[in-house]
């Protein structure tokens, strides 16, 4: 199953993977409403990565107690199913998903086809 | 025939696949531009192509060459 | 019509009352002006009033975007700072980096206006539609770096920082303002302006969004120019090198400034070139949307930056005649720190060095004393001791003590580190560069010295090429995309307009609004009385002739200069004198 790669020292920090997946997901480009942060910032004299994206672990399937999240080669939250309860938020060690009226917003690849990585501008995110 | 050594720089390395020097043999009185054109680099075709020097010194492209020198070819740049 | 990709919004800081105020912005002139350099100038033209103090509370300092802006253009995370400039009385607009563009924008601004004058060193914190002022309190007189250290301990990450050191709270002519710590907008003393207003910093948080006209489309063609055009060794090799690459080829190309201008080579330049200086990178960075990355971030035992870039390197190396690498990072860190623009700072304590070495003016400071030369910094930040004369520029410094043959600027603002003297459209662009001389206007050395077959020795055909190079980048910088994508095109730059902001863009729309920024500048500019005159050369230049390298020889014969000004002047519609006339000034409006 291929999955998102992530390699520190090509990313400049730039933020268009958060920028371009709004702009593929949402109606305005809203890199907050992203599913992917990826940011670099100064602290101390050195350079810090702070790299929040999905890496497929699957810890948000597991621990949903409504079964709502699938994963087949990407995620899918069934929002028949999904409460809003925010137990997959907390989990998550990327930190990657959000609650937006009561449903759980998080990264399905573009289906397996991700708009990030395509963006990416020295390829610091690869899909393999 | 002279011997010039020829250096690359910028983004011209791309032209001779990654290669940034060569030392090839040219017959007396050739130019920079007829040697360059030579090996693959033909400043007329390439759009961003920037300059020429000779031992360290910008020359212009028609400047014939001596033995023993050493031309660089850099790509052009911008800003500051 | 209203155009998307605009917040259409202006948000007013009245510094005076302490509050603020939002507005709708001038669509009108957004549709002549597009957004960042232009549309600020536009602005200053239309709500300063001739004659303004530059450091009183009638300036007014401009933060702008453009429609680029947050929409994921690449390299469009660039911010217009813009002010009446109080080095040299002209407008004066500057192009910071990093993440403050972006965040104003989502912030739901295109704009920010700071007016007026606080009564007491304050901060000004933005989230989103709510602004509140506060004391400065201890930040006031701390160094930039660690002012905004303290800033994002106490806010968090999710803020960005405008900031000025204690040379722009000193109100010093040649301070300038910083972001993400390493990124400033630098010239002309805009950090003076700032500083004229008492305010230490802006910090701003933005969690929005902005709607473009198509964003699928908008999202295609992000995708498709970063990958087959951005992406390219043409402008990729600043992620590679940064503006160290350019060392190499001003050394061979003859214009790489030596000893203040007296030269133009150094056979030393391989002791701090790129591969010395990158042997210490920690890390690369770019601006937000950036698609390059040339920030350079190096840890050189205690000298810590994200640089130096060429302009640094070169007036703190070759131009001081020091050759320590470690000594141009220190300088480049200490300038950062104190809020000094290193192009003004650095050319003034070399012209400081060469009055002393002549014995006209000791200034107790001589070339290669790069230990004095950071101290230096120190006391032009704070005004004291010998730093309060050198602190106000070397046109000031050079009418009080004499040395003004070698004082090299124009207007007030001291010379960029490229010899004229190797590439005489340079000295033309400098000249008539709209905020005194400026490497930015027209980067004559890629047609002159980095090309196969112009000869960089005349004055024939300059006119006209420095007049196309200054069209592209001011329409560049207009709408806007960074110096670095250097590849972009008018026909792209339409395109994505067009898809931005649903308005149709054409082509040939951008070298119109090229020329029409020139004209509106120089509006500005001839209303404060500047014309021919104030087109200046530094002496040095037309009397004394270069040593070294291939323009060993050369000057710059003063009737060339003026043959050069008159085709410049000739190819914008101005007369003799530069003047505009009233009809073309009225154009603009």
């Amino acid at each position: 199953m291929k999955r998102l790669k992530f390699t520190k020292n090509l990313c400049i920090g730039c933020g268009l993977c958060a920028q371009m997946c709004s702009a593929n997901k949402e109606e305005k480009v809203w890199p907050k409403r992203a599913r992917i942060f990826i940011e670099t910032s100064y602290d101390d004299g050195k350079l810090v990565y702070h790299d929040h994206y999905c890496t497929l672990c699957g810890i948000c399937v597991k621990s949903c107690p409504e079964e709502a999240i699938t994963l087949n080669g990407y995620l899918q939250v069934d929002p028949e199913k999904c409460t809003g309860c925010g137990v997959c938020a907390e989990k998550c060690p990327k930190k990657v998903i959000r609650i937006r009226e009561d449903l759980a917003i998080m990264c399905d690849t573009c289906e397996g086809d991700p708009t990030c990585v395509k963006v990416c501008p020295q390829h610091a995110l690869r899909f393999e | 025939m002279i011997t010039i050594k020829i250096l690359l720089r910028g983004t011209l390395p791309k032209y001779w696949a990654g290669e940034k020097e060569r030392t090839i043999e040219i017959p007396e009185g050739t130019t920079c531009h007829e040697a360059l054109k030579s090996q693959g680099i033909d400043y007329e075709k390439i759009p961003r192509f920037g300059f020429v020097a000779v031992n360290g010194m910008r020359v212009m492209i028609h400047q014939e060459l001596k033995d023993g020198d050493e031309l660089k070819a850099y790509s052009k740049v911008s800003g500051g | 019509m209203t155009m998307l990709g605009y917040q259409n919004k202006v948000l007013r800081l009245q510094m005076t009352e302490g509050r603020s105020s939002t507005e709708p912005l001038r669509m009108d002139f957004a549709e002549k002006y597009i957004g960042q350099k232009g549309l600020a100038i536009r602005y200053l033209y239309e709500e300063l009033p001739p004659g303004v103090d530059a450091l009183g509370p009638e300036n007014k300092l401009l933060f702008t975007t453009g429609p680029f802006t947050g929409t994921g253009v690449p390299c469009s995370g660039k911010l217009s700072v813009a002010a009446k400039s109080p080095a040299t009385g002209t407008i004066n607009d500057c192009s910071i980096g990093g993440h403050a563009a972006n965040t104003i924008k989502y912030a739901g601004y295109d704009m920010i206006i700071v007016e007026g004058q606080a009564e007491k060193p304050s901060i000004v914190i933005i989230e989103d539609e709510k602004v509140t002022f506060e004391d400065a309190g201890e930040l006031w007189g701390m160094g930039a770096h660690e002012a905004e250290k303290r800033l994002q301990d106490r806010f968090g990450r999710e803020y960005v920082f405008l900031v000025i050191g204690p040379a722009g709270e000193n109100m010093v002519p040649m301070s300038c303002i910083n972001s993400d710590y390493y990124r400033q907008a630098g010239r002309g003393g805009i950090g003076a302006v700032m500083g004229s207003k008492k305010v230490k910093a802006i910090g701003i948080k933005g969690t929005g969004g902005l709607s473009v006209a198509d964003i699928k489309a908008l999202k295609d063609k992000v995708i498709k120019y970063q990958q087959e055009d951005v992406h390219q060794d043409d402008n990729n090799f600043v992620f590679d090198a940064g503006t160290t690459a350019f060392l190499e080829a001003c050394q061979d190309g003859g214009i790489l400034p030596k000893r203040n201008f007296s030269d133009a080579t150094d056979e030393k330049w391989t002791e701090y070139n790129g591969d010395v200086l990158l042997s210490k990178l920690a890390g690369k960075r770019g601006c937000g949307s950036c698609g390059l990355g040339c920030g350079n971030f190096i840890q050189w035992e205690d000298a810590i930056v994200e640089g130096p870039e060429y302009e640094s390197i070169a007036v703190a190396g070759p131009n001081a005649d020091v050759s320590n690498p470690y000594d141009i990072l220190k300088f480049n860190q200490v300038a950062d720190d104190m809020g000094l623009d290193t192009i003004s700072a650095g050319d003034v304590l070399i012209w400081a060095m060469e009055m002393t070495e002549k014995g006209i003016h000791d200034f107790g400071i001589r070339f290669g004393e790069a230990d004095k030369m950071r101290e230096y910094l120190k006391l032009m930040a704070h005004k004291e001791g010998v730093g309060a004369d050198l602190a106000m520029g070397v046109r000031a410094a050079s009418d009080k003590y004499g040395g003004q043959e070698f004082a090299m600027h124009v207007k007030g603002l001291e010379y960029p580190q490229y010899e004229p003297r190797g590439s005489w459209g340079m000295a033309m662009a400098y000249a008539t560069s709209d905020r005194g001389a400026c490497h930015m206007r027209a980067y004559a050395p890629n047609e002159e010295v980095f090309a196969a077959s112009i000869p960089p020795y005349t004055a024939e055909g300059k006119g006209q090429m420095v007049y196309s190079l200054a069209e592209f980048n001011a329409v560049k910088f207009s709408v806007c995309i960074c110096d670095f994508w250097a590849t972009v095109t008018y026909d792209i730059m339409a395109d994505l307009l067009t898809t931005v902001t649903g308005k149709e863009w054409a082509p040939d729309d951008m070298g119109e609004v090229g020329r029409r920024v020139i004209n509106i500048a120089r509006a500005f500019n001839q209303r404060e009385g500047f014309d021919r005159k104030d087109d200046t050369v530094p002496p040095r230049i037309v009397k004394e002739a270069l040593a070294s390298g291939p323009a060993s020889g050369q000057m710059i014969p003063r009737e060339a200069f003026d043959d050069m000004l008159n085709q410049y002047y000739d190819v914008m519609g101005w007369d003799e004198n530069g003047r505009m006339p009233e009809d073309l000034i009225k154009s603009l409006l």
